[in-house]
C-alpha cells in the first residue's frame, strides 16, 4: 500500500515536471522569457529538493518558494524593469511587436484596386452539415483560380500573423497539385455555375459566395467558421505576384480585393566607424520613405517632412525616468514639499492614532469595568466598516462645508464659524489625519490591549508595595513594556500610512491645489498619491516607466525609515532583558 | 500534497483556452439587451456571446492592462473619449465603412474617429442641459441673467432650505458650456484633427465663462463646496430647483417622484448659446481580438441595426446616435431636452492629452472659486501646466 502510494506520488511528480516544462517552454515562445526562467529554475529546485535525499527538510519550504518567486521577487524584478523603459501610453509593444504590425496587420495595408474579386467558397459537408475542410475558387479575368486553406508563413508564438496560399490558375477540368487531383464540375463554366470541387476522392460542395442569392444564406457560418478563423491574416498570391485578402467592403460584404501591403522591410548600408554594416529599416512602399524610428515610436514622414505617429514600441531609456526626478523642475519642485508632508503625515497617523487607542485600552483593561466587551465591541466598529464607505461618509457627510454635521451643526452650536475642509490647506491636512486617526485608533486599541494582558500584574504589586503612584507605574512599567511589544508594529503601521493613497484619495484627492504649480500638486498629496497623479492623470494617459520609478524610490526610502525604525525600536528591548 | 496543488493551479492559469466565444464588458444598463442580442447573435452564427458587468470607471483601465497581454473582452463598451489613448497604443480595430453608415449622426462618428479612422460604433450621446424643478420653477429661463434672477428669489423664499441653482462649481465639465459659450476651446479643430499645440482655455471667452461662475459664486448663489453629489442628492430630494446634469441622472428624479422639465443650458447672453461638451458612447473592438472580425460582424450587422438601436434606447434612455432612433422617440420631452442642449455641443477631445486637461482645469476653477486665484491668473496658469504635460 505504502509503496502505492509513493508511486501515485512519484507520478505527481513526474505530471508536475511535464506540466511546468511546457508552461516555461510555452512562456519562452512567448517571450515571457524571465517568468520562463523563473518557472525553469523552480522546477530544478523542486525536483533537486525531492530526489536529494538531503534536500528533505526543505521539502517543506516548496509552497512558500513558488509563492515568493511568482508573487514577491517576478514584481519586483518587472518594477525594476519598467522604470528604465517608457512603458506607458502609446508604448505598450516590443520593438518586434510594432515593426510586425507595421508589416503584417491588415490595417497596414492598402486597397490598390477597388473591384472586388468575385469567388465561392466550397466546403466538405459531413451528413447535413458543413465542416471547415474548404476551398475557395477565384475569377479573374476570366480566369479560375483554385485555393487552399492558407498556411501559416509568419507566426509569434501560437499566434499567426500571415498565412499565404499561391493560386494556382485552372484552365482545364483538371488539375494535380501536390499529388491531389482537382476536379471541377461542372466546366467549362463560369464561376457562379460550378458547384462541386472533386478532390480526389473528397467532394467539396458550393457553400458561399457574396454574389449569390442563395449561397448567401451561409454567410454566418462561412464568417463565423472559415473566415475568422482562416481568412483574416490571409492572403492568396496570384502568379504575378499580386495578392487578394479578405475586407469588409463598404457595403458590409466581406470581399476578396487586391491589396498590398503598406510597409515593408529594407536593408540599408550603414558605416559605423568606418565598417559598413546592414541595417534593417522599415520603408513606405507608397512613397518610397524610410519610416522613422525615434523616442520609441516609429513615424512615417510625407513629402513637406510632416510626421505621423504610426506605433510605439517599449525602448529602454536607461536613468531618464529617474532622473526626471531630480532634474524634472515640475517634478523635483513639489518632491521635497510632498515628501515633508507624507513623513509628517505618517508620523503623525502613528502619534495620534496610539495617543487615542492607548487610554482607551488601558480604560477597557481595568478589571473593574463593566461590560468592557460591550464598549470594546463599539470601539472597533470604525475599524470594521469598510474604508471606502466611511471615507466617503466623512467626506460628503461630515466634513463637507456646506452641509456636513460638523459644519452645519457642531460648530454654531459651539458658537464657531465653519471650517473650510477642503480649501484650507492647513484643515484639509487636519481632515485627512482625523479620518485617519478615527479609522485606525481601534487598530492601535487592539494591540495594546493584547500587549497589556502580558505584562506580570506582579510587577504592579510590586511597584505598589514600593510607594509608585499610577502615573509612575504607567511611565515605568505599562509604557517601556508595551513599547517593546508594540514598537514593531507601530513600525509597520507608519509604512502602510506613509502610502496609504486610499484615504488621500477618497477624503481630498490631494486637494486644495497649489496656486500657480505646474504639476498636479495639492497641499494633501503624499508621495503615492502625487505619483498615481503625474503616472495616470496628466500628460498622455500613462506613464508607468516613470510610476515604477518613483515606486522604487518609495520602496527604498519606506525601507530605509523602518530599517532605522527598527534599530531604534531595538532600544526598548534592553528595557525587557 | 499542498505543494502540489499551487503548482497545478499555477500551470492551469497559465494555460489559455481558445474557445470561439465573444466576449463584451459593459456596464450595468446594458448587460440584460446584450445579453438578449447575444443569444439572437448565437442562433444565426453559432458564435457564444458572453456578456460581462463591468464598472464604467473601471472598463478602460482594465481594457490598457489585459488587452496589451491579447486578453481582455472583444468588445467593449465606453466612451468616444477613450479612443485616442486606446488607439494610439493599438489596442482597438479600426471599423470599416458599414452600410448604415449614414444613418449616424455625424457628430457622433466623428467623436469616435481618430486619425482619419473610425473606431467604434457610436450608439448614445450625451450633453449635460438644465434639469429643473416644476414645483418652484414652472418655466426654465431662457438665460443666464434670469436664471440668476430666479435662483436669487428661491434662496431667498425659502432662507436656504431649498437651493435655487446647483452645478458642480470646480468641476470643468460641468462649467465648461459657459466657457465653450463665450469661445474658450479645449483644443483647436484642424483638418487634420485636433491641434493640441493650440489650447483656448484662457482665451477671451474662456475668461469671460469662467467670470459667469465667479459672478454667481460672488453673488451667493452658488458655493464653493458644491459638488455633483450634492447637487445630485439634493435635486432628487426636491431641496434644489435647478441643476445641471446629464440624462444619466434623470431615472433617479423620475424613481423619487420629482417632477422636473429637461431643457437646454440657458443662453449666456441673449444669442450667446451655451455649448456643453458632447460624450459619445459606443462599442470598440479589441484590436488583438483572435475574433476580431466576427466581433466586428456582431457590430455592424447587429449593433448599428435600426431595431437593435432602438432597443438599447428602451433599455437605458439616451440620445440615440441613429437619427432614424431618434425620430422614434421624439415623445420622450427629456430626450429631446438633451437633444436640443447637445445640438449646441462640442465633442469631447478623444486625444490622449486630455488627460492632462481636466486635472489642471479642475484646480484652477477651483482655486477661482475659492477666491484663491484671479480667473486670469488661473487659467493662464492651468494653460502653461497642460502645455508642461503633454509635451
Amino acid at each position: 500500500m505504502k509503496n502505492v502510494i509513493k508511486l501515485f506520488l512519484w507520478f505527481l511528480l513526474a505530471l508536475l515536471n511535464v506540466a511546468l516544462f511546457w508552461a516555461g517552454v510555452f512562456l519562452f515562445q512567448n517571450e515571457y522569457y524571465e517568468l520562463s526562467i523563473v518557472l525553469f529554475s523552480l522546477l530544478f529546485l523542486i525536483d533537486f529538493f525531492i530526489i536529494n535525499p538531503k534536500g528533505y527538510p526543505y521539502r517543506y519550504v516548496i509552497p512558500a518558494l513558488v509563492l515568493l518567486f511568482v508573487l514577491v521577487l517576478y514584481p519586483i524584478y518587472f518594477t525594476f524593469k519598467v522604470a528604465f523603459t517608457n512603458y506607458g501610453t502609446g508604448h505598450f509593444m516590443s520593438r518586434q511587436e510594432a515593426i510586425e504590425r507595421l508589416l503584417y496587420d491588415p490595417n497596414f495595408s492598402y486597397v490598390v484596386d477597388s473591384t472586388f474579386v468575385s469567388y465561392k467558397v466550397f466546403v466538405v459537408y459531413d451528413g447535413l452539415s458543413p465542416t471547415e475542410d474548404f476551398l475557395i475558387l477565384f475569377r479573374m479575368n476570366d480566369t479560375i483560380y483554385l485555393g487552399e486553406k492558407p498556411r501559416p508563413v509568419v507566426a509569434r508564438g501560437q499566434e499567426v500573423l500571415l498565412s499565404q496560399f499561391n493560386l494556382i490558375p485552372v484552365t482545364v477540368e483538371t488539375v494535380s497539385l501536390n499529388g491531389d487531383t482537382f476536379r471541377i464540375v461542372p466546366w467549362p463554366a463560369d464561376l457562379s455555375e460550378i458547384n462541386l470541387v472533386v478532390r480526389g476522392d473528397t467532394t467539396y460542395k458550393s457553400f458561399y459566395s457574396p454574389d449569390d442569392e442563395i449561397l448567401r444564406l451561409n454567410a454566418p457560418y462561412f464568417k463565423s467558421r472559415i473566415a475568422q478563423s482562416y481568412l483574416v491574416n490571409a492572403e492568396y498570391v496570384l502568379p504575378d505576384g499580386k495578392k487578394l485578402a479578405l475586407r469588409i467592403a463598404p457595403d458590409g460584404e466581406w470581399r476578396f480585393m487586391h491589396v498590398e501591403r503598406l510597409y515593408r522591410l529594407a536593408y540599408k548600408e550603414v558605416y559605423d566607424g568606418g565598417k559598413m554594416k546592414i541595417k534593417t529599416t522599415v520603408v513606405n512602399s507608397l512613397t518610397g520613405r524610410e519610416v522613422i524610428e525615434k523616442e520609441g515610436a516609429f513615424y512615417d514622414v510625407d513629402e513637406n517632412g510632416n510626421e505621423t505617429f504610426l506605433v510605439g514600441f517599449i525602448d529602454f531609456v536607461g536613468w531618464k525616468n529617474f532622473l526626471r526626478i531630480v532634474k524634472d523642475p515640475k517634478v523635483s519642485g513639489p518632491f521635497f514639499r510632498i515628501f515633508l508632508w507624507t513623513f509628517v503625515w505618517a508620523v503623525l497617523s502613528v502619534v495620534l492614532s496610539l495617543a487615542v487607542g492607548l487610554p482607551f485600552a488601558l480604560v477597557l483593561n481595568n478589571p473593574r469595568l463593566r461590560g468592557r466587551n460591550l464598549y470594546r465591541t463599539l470601539l472597533i466598529i470604525p475599524w470594521a466598516i469598510p474604508v471606502f464607505i466611511s471615507a466617503l461618509v466623512w467626506r460628503n457627510g461630515l466634513l463637507n462645508e456646506t452641509y456636513g454635521v460638523i459644519n452645519k451643526f457642531l460648530l454654531p452650536l459651539l458658537g464657531l464659524d465653519p471650517i473650510k475642509w477642503f480649501n484650507d490647506p492647513f484643515w484639509a491636512r487636519v481632515g485627512v489625519l482625523l479620518v485617519n486617526v478615527w479609522l485606525t485608533f481601534p487598530y492601535m486599541m487592539t494591540i495594546s490591549l493584547g500587549a497589556l494582558q502580558s505584562i506580570p500584574p506582579e510587577l504592579y504589586e510590586v511597584a505598589a508595595i514600593d510607594g509608585a503612584g499610577r502615573f509612575r507605574r504607567f511611565v515605568h512599567i505599562t509604557f517601556p513594556l508595551l513599547m517593546t511589544i508594540i514598537a514593531p508594529l507601530l513600525v509597520s503601521s507608519f509604512a502602510f500610512s506613509f502610502n496609504n493613497f486610499t484615504i488621500i484619495y477618497l477624503i481630498t484627492g490631494g486637494g486644495p491645489p497649489i496656486p500657480n504649480s505646474t504639476t498636479p500638486t495639492g497641499y494633501t498629496d503624499i508621495l503615492i498619491s502625487y505619483v498615481y497623479k503625474l503616472a495616470f492623470e496628466g500628460g498622455q494617459g500613462q506613464d508607468f516607466g516613470f510610476a515604477s520609478a518613483i515606486s522604487i524610490l518609495i520602496f527604498f526610502l519606506v525601507g530605509g525609515i523602518s530599517f532605522v525604525n527598527f534599530k531604534l525600536s531595538g532600544a526598548f528591548e534592553e528595557v525587557s532583558r | 500534497m499542498k505543494k502540489f496543488l499551487v503548482i497545478a493551479l499555477l500551470v492551469v492559469s497559465l494555460v489559455v483556452l481558445a474557445q470561439p466565444k465573444l466576449t463584451i464588458w459593459c456596464s450595468e444598463k446594458q448587460v440584460d439587451i446584450l445579453q438578449k442580442l447575444g443569444e439572437e447573435f448565437k442562433a444565426k452564427y453559432g458564435v457564444e456571446v458572453e456578456v460581462q458587468y463591468v464598472n464604467f470607471q473601471d472598463i478602460k483601465s482594465k481594457f490598457l492592462t489585459a488587452a496589451p497581454e491579447g486578453q481582455g473582452a472583444d468588445i467593449i463598451v465606453g466612451a468616444h473619449d477613450w479612443v485616442g489613448e486606446l488607439a494610439v497604443n493599438g489596442l482597438i480595430e479600426p471599423i470599416p465603412n458599414f452600410a448604415d453608415l449614414k444613418n449616424f449622426y455625424e457628430t457622433a462618428l466623428n467623436a469616435f474617429s481618430y486619425g482619419g479612422k473610425l473606431y467604434g460604433v457610436p450608439y448614445a450621446m450625451e450633453a449635460i442641459a438644465l434639469i429643473y424643478n416644476k414645483d418652484y420653477v414652472p418655466e426654465p429661463p431662457k438665460t443666464m441673467d434670469e436664471l440668476i434672477e430666479v435662483a436669487k428669489q428661491i434662496d431667498e423664499e425659502f432662507g436656504g432650505e431649498v437651493r435655487g441653482f446647483i452645478t458642480s462649481a470646480a468641476e470643468f465639465y460641468y462649467i465648461a458650456p459657459f466657457i465653450f459659450g463665450y469661445g474658450g476651446y479645449v483644443f483647436k479643430q484642424t483638418e487634420k484633427g485636433l491641434d493640441v499645440n493650440d489650447i483656448g482655455l484662457a482665451n477671451e471667452g474662456a475668461i469671460k465663462g469662467v467670470k459667469l461662475l465667479k459672478r454667481m459664486v460672488d453673488e451667493g448663489i452658488l458655493d464653493p463646496s458644491d459638488n455633483y453629489q450634492i447637487m445630485d442628492s439634493m435635486f432628487r430630494e426636491g431641496q434644489a430647483a435647478m441643476i445641471i446634469n446629464g440624462p444619466w441622472a434623470v431615472k433617479a428624479y423620475k424613481d423619487a417622484g420629482i417632477d422636473y422639465g429637461v431643457s437646454p443650458i440657458p443662453d449666456l447672453e441673449p444669442g450667446v448659446p451655451a455649448r456643453p461638451f458632447v460624450g459619445v458612447q459606443g462599442f470598440m473592438v479589441n484590436a488583438k481580438s483572435p475574433n476580431k472580425l466576427l466581433a466586428i460582424e456582431f457590430l455592424t450587422s447587429f449593433i448599428a441595426r435600426k431595431e437593435t438601436m432602438y432597443r438599447i434606447y428602451l433599455a437605458d434612455p439616451r440620445l440615440p446616435a441613429r437619427k432614424d432612433v431618434l425620430e422614434l422617440v421624439k415623445d420622450n420631452p427629456d430626450v429631446v431636452g438633451f437633444t436640443q442642449s447637445a445640438a449646441n455641443g462640442i465633442p469631447m477631445p478623444n486625444v490622449p492629452q486630455m488627460a492632462a486637461v481636466w486635472a489642471a482645469m479642475n484646480d484652477a476653477l477651483n482655486l477661482v472659486v475659492n477666491g484663491k486665484a484671479t480667473v486670469e491668473e488661473a487659467l493662464k496658469n492651468a494653460v502653461e501646466r497642460i502645455k508642461a504635460q503633454i509635451q
